[in-house]
């Protein structure tokens, strides 16, 4: 990886913490588009009881602060990065001889 | 709109499991042969920024709120809605799985909406309009249709399912990302726009063009 490709990175995971950081302030607590037509209509919200570690994007030791949320957030990205680096690099084209 | 568990029928759920697979299918077969070393970082940064982006709730009229998508961004980015296919089924699995945001049953219908209709919506609508009404005012119509179709896929999903009235789900939900859409095509814009400022040979029309660019060239040396 080329220093370009590095600051870009560095770049990127910047942005989505201020986005992260900026999130429990900006962020709205209303039910999004989805979850109000489901109210509006009555549908009744029945999951399947599956206990995700970070339910709401909030960190369970922080309690209900901002920072719950925030670390929640932090987490998020950096899975979503890493993730998203590993399967791109497994998934690349292989470099072959005959197109050098 | 995230689909969480419950919404849909378990046997229907298959079905958007079985369009999954076959997408990903195509996907990964794209990724082999279009995807290469320079593009790693470009997936994983845009991995964290739709991750980050899909978290935060807007607040909108109404009284609900609604995420920014991105489908049609990491479609128009890559000139491939299989980027998009791939990059949402990363980010809608650690959103159900570490989160809690959408379903694991519905994972398939997820992808579909926000992936694979968000991403081919985003790209070939981007395609049409970019020479009669510019490249900026494209991407903010292809962006703003993308998840305005995705949310009205979801409506559809939602009245096969049994969970929604159609008329009253296509117009609750198609109010509320009308709105939404807005935010998107304005952040959509935004960020190609940086893109092309700060890394432009990260987009994929630059790419293009300058494999073009260099092929004359070669001739000309040929022909001396």
């Amino acid at each position: 990886m080329n220093k370009k490709d590095k600051s870009f990175i560095i770049g990127g995971v910047i942005v989505c913490l201020v986005i992260a950081v900026l999130s429990p302030f900006l962020a709205s607590s209303n039910p999004d588009g989805l979850e109000k037509s489901a109210e509006n209509l009555a549908v009744p919200d029945n999951g399947l009881g599956y206990e995700p570690p970070f339910p709401d994007y909030t960190v369970g030791v922080f309690g209900d602060s901002p920072l719950a949320e925030i670390a929640g957030l932090a987490i998020g990205i950096l899975i979503a990065l890493g993730l998203g680096y590993a399967v791109a690099y497994l998934l690349k084209r292989r470099k072959t001889t005959e197109s050098e | 709109m995230h689909i969480p568990d419950g919404f849909i029928p378990l046997w229907q759920c298959a079905i958007y499991y079985v369009i999954l697979i076959v997408a990903l299918y195509f996907s990964l077969n794209w990724a082999r042969k279009n995807l290469d070393e320079k593009m790693v970082p470009l997936m994983a940064v845009l991995a964290a920024g739709i991750f980050a982006i899909m978290s935060m709730n807007m607040p909108i009229p109404f009284g609900t709120s609604g995420h920014m998508v991105g489908g049609a961004l990491v479609a128009i980015v890559f000139c491939a809605p299989e980027a998009a296919i791939i990059v949402f089924t990363l980010v809608l699995l650690v959103q159900g799985l570490f989160f809690g945001d959408g379903g694991i049953t519905a994972l398939g219908a997820n992808v579909l909406n926000m992936g694979i209709i968000g991403g081919f919506t985003g790209l070939y609508v981007f395609k049409a309009l970019r020479k009669p009404i510019g490249k900026y005012p494209a991407i903010a119509v292809a962006s703003w249709l993308a998840i305005f179709l995705a949310a009205e896929a979801v409506a559809i999903e939602m009245w096969l399912a049994g969970t929604f009235p159609l008329i009253q789900g296509l117009a609750f939900m198609g109010l509320y990302h009308a709105f939404i859409g807005i935010i998107e095509a304005v952040l959509t814009v935004v960020v190609i726009m940086a893109l092309e400022k700060l890394r432009p040979d990260l987009l994929a029309w630059n790419r293009k063009r300058k494999v073009e660019e260099i092929k004359p060239e070669a001739g000309e040396v040929v022909s001396k």
